[in-house]
């Protein structure tokens, strides 16, 4: 009933909210560049040798091999990420609150840095067992983090009724907690699902072969022909069908609490011997998956200072202009977010679920689809911003828009419109509610939107090695050079910057979920 | 404070009508509860008051002054317009001060003592001052936004279900504190429900609110004692209806002959609170029944009755004092108090 | 909780505010603008970050010419200058492998060098349409691991490595654009079949890997006994520390086997340069005497392709390598890139 008061209410006819429309839309159709772009360029190829191309062993040997990692990664990010959540929200772990943190740092690890550290430390460990280690413990606090926030909220009553209702605990949590994670798993999931789709720098690293390592040697023998084109439209397939599994799996039944009352926290369950064996397996996965990508970078780095490798004015200017790309490329998205996500709020109407589902499929854009769509644009179509910053801005803009959304999205809905409207009958103008009430309730969520943006340009690869205008080097592209000619001691101070500069994102995402009770 | 007048107003969303030409006037510092269930308008009419809905056609007045109308729109900021929602609205990264003092200008935004003055008006300790809303009980939440509403001295106050939110104990308390600042404010006040009991105890006059039209607009013991229609009185409270024949001021059914108003002659149904029916000795009423049930309440009871020897007669309902409760089975006398209303027939 | 909201507030905006005054600072600094320079040079270039440098400051320092260098990959920013056409932005092209230029040459996109550059390098170190020149050179070479294979094991002719005996023995880096020059010369010297039937082999028989560093790493850590690379990899980390080739050798095949293939790394002027001298001028540094000698200097462990000019002295001579006779100058990449997506390997 509100959402319909909105709807109609007098500012939605106003010049100013159909002037939000208008922009909303621009920017949907902009998020969809990279799909007018590529899959025309595609289907210009001749139907016959497009075909001949798609249908050979190759390409099969590419769908087999992105086939394997999803029936091994997914799986094991769940297993993993569910079970380190449990144990940390829903039993008497010691330490759980050092442990949260601990498992939500892999995050600040950009996972090409973690491969690196796993080439150098085991070096037999290639192929598909390399790819498969690395990605699950660099993908699965996407898995964590979800689940633990659920956890935390879900009130303990379901199983307390299961319970009395005959069920073991077992049987309880079965039965009740796990139908109502469904939502929070296929979510994580499909995050790691697409992550391993777009996944580059690990995969190569591994000698490990998939759509988009296919496309990055495509690019590097034809720049910017069909056939990268081609396999660009089925990489893109297989994320709008993981988008859709997720649609499927995440079922339409309410898990929402039902019914009033204060909620409670659960009473955690006795490990007892079980304390052991579950400290050791978190433990193990912290190592895995944080301790051994930091300390090797540390350790290269102290070789390298040992030989007195010189780094500071090339780092320094190469983290500066990193910093400025992140910047540019945080204010892009997040203001390019700001009218969908306040149209998403107050407006729900045709206009905005078509937002929506636009920003849920680019969400699935993979950043070498978006960087291939912005060279074959500017080199076909738009020659006068072709290698210039405004390009690779406009491609981060389009690759993290989603995330910037979200974010917003969540501050748009701590400012609701009836604290506008108590504002604007205690005498304040728009402008003056908009001030004094929507800018102070919503700032938060801006600045956490921008610096999740800004840290994502900073472990951005693919886009960025495609795009980067010419006298511009970042810290991942220097990061790549340096460990593509396997000079780890020269590779280190760029991952070690990266590393210190994405430890502001775990604490975001810590706080998000302690808050979120 | 001001007059608020409301004149053949329409106003809904899109091509759907919500309110259809409705008047209403509340009279300078008094207070109107606007009574309605749900779907019934009153949300619609309280935002087309308060400025966030435009009318499609009507006139309203506030103090004398035409906010709404052909031609003329005031927006909400510039109306004197106070709006109390019903989940307070607080504005969550302000202190309670922070709340009071938002609408007062600038300079005054300073000084503490008109925050000390509101919230002593709406019954809150003053230590609670530097508080978030967060640490706020529910009740406490209503009474700062009350508090807040008041702080610019707006000619109306708008209340919208102000107490729903809140538990009965604490409802009660709100209400009476509400009550409270509003009178020692003058302030001219609409406050909009769907709960008759506060209705009729919180305003001077009230208004019942069905499908978008106003079905009757009177003090709260006329609406009671005499809805316009059967329909009205059920929404009111517990009521019993039976046939009965009226003549001359007075109506003929099965319970006697009884002083009535309404219809004036021939068949009637005749409506009767519960609490009309007064339980005495048998033979002693205008007609004897037995005790079939009791819902008993501790102040009163509600006792179900079979009418004597006519089993195939409907049961009646009794509302008594809880001391005056009679005994499972007990065969007791019937009597009317009070004068009974009387509509056309429509019972079969 | 609100407090606490807006401590996280604060904390963002720490955060966030150093970003942005970087973002101005890097933004004014100049040297990083983003951007490209228009009174740099531009010096579009596949050739090693470190070579390319060294030349592009040694010239600056020299003549006070400003340069600025857009990195890239052979093939790829062959076909994007083709993509760039008039418009592009390049005023020189230093390429890695000679295919690389013929790609910007067969589309008709090359100045004619400077007469006196040409003679600058040796004897068939430019092709005789006068388009283009070698800037240094680089041999074929089979490193293999001592431990593993002894020298009289080792296949004699690159073409033995298709044999069903070599699966899964031996390691190379079919990706990049060296390897894919090494084929350019088979396909000369050998013809399409032999080629193609090669191809199809190392599709089942080698290991691949990401470039020659990472397949001579695993020759030396015993992943395979052999792997295919170029010559200056090994001497390079042989001048080093040793730690990627301890313990191997390396095997020159001679005797004219397409395993013997030297590729030449090209260097040409843009058409449609608006500054066409200076790009000359820079064509003409780079072949000098000293320009090689920055060559050399630099420790890439290339060959120098500049007359009076001594490479290495730990490299073999580049005439003692008996290279197979193909003409480097009519080298197809796009040839190679079509088989070897054929042979499944792209």
């Amino acid at each position: 009933m509100p959402a319909s008061f909105r709807a109609q209410s007098v500012g939605a006819r106003s010049l100013g909210a159909r002037g939000v429309a208008v922009a909303a839309a621009l920017v949907a159709a902009l998020t969809l560049l990279p799909l007018l772009v590529v899959v025309p360029d595609a289907l210009s190829a001749d139907p016959g040798e497009a075909a001949s191309y798609l249908l050979r062993p190759r390409v099969g040997e590419l769908l087999t091999n992105t086939g394997m990692l999803f029936v091994v990664t997914v799986p094991a990010t769940v297993v993993v990420g569910v079970a380190a959540a449990w144990l940390v929200e829903r039993t008497a772990l010691p330490g759980a609150g050092v442990w949260r943190t601990l498992l939500l740092a892999p995050l600040a690890v950009p996972s090409f840095v973690s491969a690196y550290a796993w080439v150098t430390v085991a070096p037999w460990l290639d192929g598909f067992g390399g790819a498969a280690l690395v990605t699950t413990l660099a993908y699965f606090p996407f898995v964590f983090l979800p689940v633990a926030a659920l956890l935390r909220t879900l009130d303990p009553g379901d199983e307390e009724a299961a319970r009395s209702l005959g069920l073991s605990p077992a049987a309880a949590v079965v039965r009740t907690v796990l139908p109502r994670l469904r939502p929070a798993l296929s979510g994580g999931a499909l995050l790691v699902a697409l992550h391993l789709l777009a996944e580059y720098g690990v995969l190569e690293m591994m000698r490990f072969q998939t759509f988009t390592t296919a496309i990055m040697q495509q690019y590097a023998v034809g720049f910017s022909d069909t056939s990268s084109s081609l396999l660009a439209s089925v990489l893109l397939t297989l994320c709008l069908v993981a988008l859709v599994l997720d649609l499927l799996a995440r079922g339409r039944h309410r898990v929402a609490r039902v019914g009033s009352g204060v909620q409670r926290r659960a009473v955690p369950a006795v490990l007892g011997g079980w304390t052991t064996p579950a400290l050791v397996f978190l433990a193990a996965v912290v190592a895995l998956s944080v301790a051994v990508p930091v300390a090797t970078v540390v350790r290269w780095l102290l070789h390298g200072i040992a030989e007195g490798d010189p780094l500071g004015a090339d780092l320094l200017q190469v983290t500066l202009s990193t910093l400025g790309l992140a910047v540019l490329g945080a204010l892009a998205a997040v203001v390019a977010a700001l009218p969908g996500a306040w149209l998403l709020n107050r407006h729900r109407s045709g206009l905005t679920l078509l937002l929506e589902r636009t920003t849920f499929i680019a969400s699935a854009l993979p950043g070498v689809v978006v960087g291939l769509a912005m060279v074959t644009l500017a080199v076909r179509w738009a020659r006068p911003v072709y290698q210039t910053v405004g390009l690779i801005v406009l491609a981060y803009a389009i690759l993290f828009l989603p995330r910037a959304m979200v974010s917003l999205r969540a501050g748009l809905a701590a400012a609701r419109p009836e604290l506008s409207e108590a504002a604007r009958s205690l005498g304040l103008s728009g402008l003056a509610a908009f001030v004094r009430v929507v800018l102070p309730l919503v700032a938060p969520s801006v600045l956490t939107a921008l610096v999740l943006v800004a840290l994502a340009v900073n472990t951005e690869l693919t886009a960025t090695l495609l795009l980067a205008p010419t006298g511009t080097d970042t810290l991942a592209l220097a990061f790549w050079r340096e460990a593509s000619e396997l000079d780890y001691a020269a590779a280190a101070p760029f991952a070690a910057v990266m590393i210190t500069m994405s430890v502001p994102l775990t604490m975001l995402l810590r706080r998000q979920i302690l808050e979120e009770r | 404070m001001s007059e608020l007048k409301i004149l053949g107003v329409s106003a809904g969303y899109g091509r759907e009508t919500v309110l259809e030409d409705v008047d209403l006037t509340v009279a300078e510092g008094t207070t109107t509860a606007v009574l309605g269930g749900s779907g019934s308008g009153k949300t619609t009419l309280l935002r087309a008051v308060a400025g966030f809905l435009r009318p499609g056609s009507g006139t309203i007045t506030v103090g004398g002054r035409t906010v709404a109308g052909p031609g003329t729109w005031v927006p909400p900021e510039r109306r004197g317009v106070g709006y109390v929602r019903q989940d307070g609205a607080l504005f969550p990264h302000l202190s309670v001060a922070g709340n009071i003092a938002f609408g007062l200008p600038w300079p005054r935004r300073r000084h503490h003592d008109r925050v000390l003055e509101l919230l002593d008006l709406v019954g809150l300790p003053a230590a609670i001052a530097e508080r978030h809303p967060a640490q706020l009980s529910g009740g406490q939440q209503q009474r700062v936004a009350l508090a807040r509403a008041l702080a610019p001295r707006p000619g109306l106050i708008l209340l919208d279900e102000p107490f729903s939110s809140l538990d009965t104990a604490l409802r009660t308390a709100t209400r009476e504190a509400t009550a409270q600042a509003l009178r020692a404010a003058g302030a001219t006040t609409i406050l909009v429900t769907h709960d008759q009991g506060e209705a009729l105890s919180f305003a001077d006059e009230v208004a019942i609110l069905q499908a978008g039209r106003f079905r009757q607009v009177d003090s709260p013991r006329t609406v009671y004692r005499e809805p316009v229609d059967a329909e009205v009185a059920e929404f009111l409270g517990d009521a019993l209806l039976i046939a009965g024949s009226a003549a001359d001021g007075s109506v003929t059914c099965r319970l006697g002959t009884l002083p009535a108003h309404g219809y004036p002659a021939g068949d009637v149904d005749v409506m009767i609170r519960p609490e009309q029916l007064t339980l005495t000795r048998p033979g002693a009423g205008g007609l004897d029944a037995v005790v079939r049930d009791i819902a008993y309440f501790g102040h009163d009871a509600v006792v179900e009755l079979d009418p004597a020897g006519d089993e195939s007669r409907d049961p009646l309902r009794s509302r008594v004092l809880g001391v005056d409760a009679p005994a499972l089975g007990e065969l007791v006398g019937v009597s009317v108090v009070g004068r009974v209303r009387t509509y056309p027939r429509v019972l079969d | 909780m609100p407090q606490r909201r807006h401590l996280g507030a604060a904390a963002v905006l720490t955060l966030t505010l150093p970003l942005a005054l970087a973002a101005c600072g890097g933004g004014g600094s100049g040297e990083d603008a983003f951007e490209a320079d228009p009174d740099a040079l531009q010096i579009y270039s596949s050739q090693h970050r470190n070579v390319t440098e060294a030349w592009a400051q040694a010239f600056t320092d020299e003549t006070g010419i400003k340069t600025q260098v857009r990195e890239g990959q052979d093939a790829s920013m062959g076909h994007m200058i083709v993509e760039e056409g008039d418009a592009s932005p390049a005023d020189v092209f230093l390429t890695e492998n000679s295919p690389a230029m013929t790609i910007v040459e067969r589309a008709g996109l090359l100045a004619p060098v400077d007469q006196e550059t040409v003679a600058q390098v040796g004897d068939g170190m430019a092709p005789s349409s006068g388009q283009w020149t070698a800037i240094a050179a680089r041999s074929t070479v089979l490193v293999y691991n001592t431990d593993l294979i002894s020298e009289d094991e080792l296949p004699t002719s690159i073409m033995d490595l298709a044999e069903p005996e070599w699966a899964g023995r031996w390691g190379a880096a079919p990706g990049g654009a060296d390897f894919q020059a090494i084929v350019a010369g088979m396909l000369s010297d050998q013809g399409e079949q032999e080629t193609q039937a090669w191809l199809d082999a190392l599709a089942d028989n080698a290991e691949v890997y990401q470039n020659n560093i990472a397949t001579m790493q695993a020759v030396n850590a015993g992943e395979v006994p052999v792997g295919i690379m170029y010559h200056y990899y090994w001497y390079r980390d042989q001048a080093g520390d040793k730690e990627g080739s301890a313990n191997t050798k390396l095997h020159y095949f001679g005797n004219q086997d397409p395993g013997a293939f030297v590729s030449l790394s090209a260097g040409g002027v843009l058409a449609s340069s608006d500054m066409a001298d200076k790009a000359q001028q820079f064509l003409s540094y780079v072949t000098s005497s000293e320009g090689q000698q920055v060559l050399v200097d630099s420790g890439s462990m290339e060959y120098a392709v500049g007359t009076g000019v001594e490479s290495d002295p730990a490299l073999p001579p580049l005439t003692s390598l008996d290279a197979p006779p193909v003409d480097p100058f009519t080298l197809n990449s796009d040839d190679v890139v079509t088989m070897m997506t054929d042979a499944g390997i792209l």
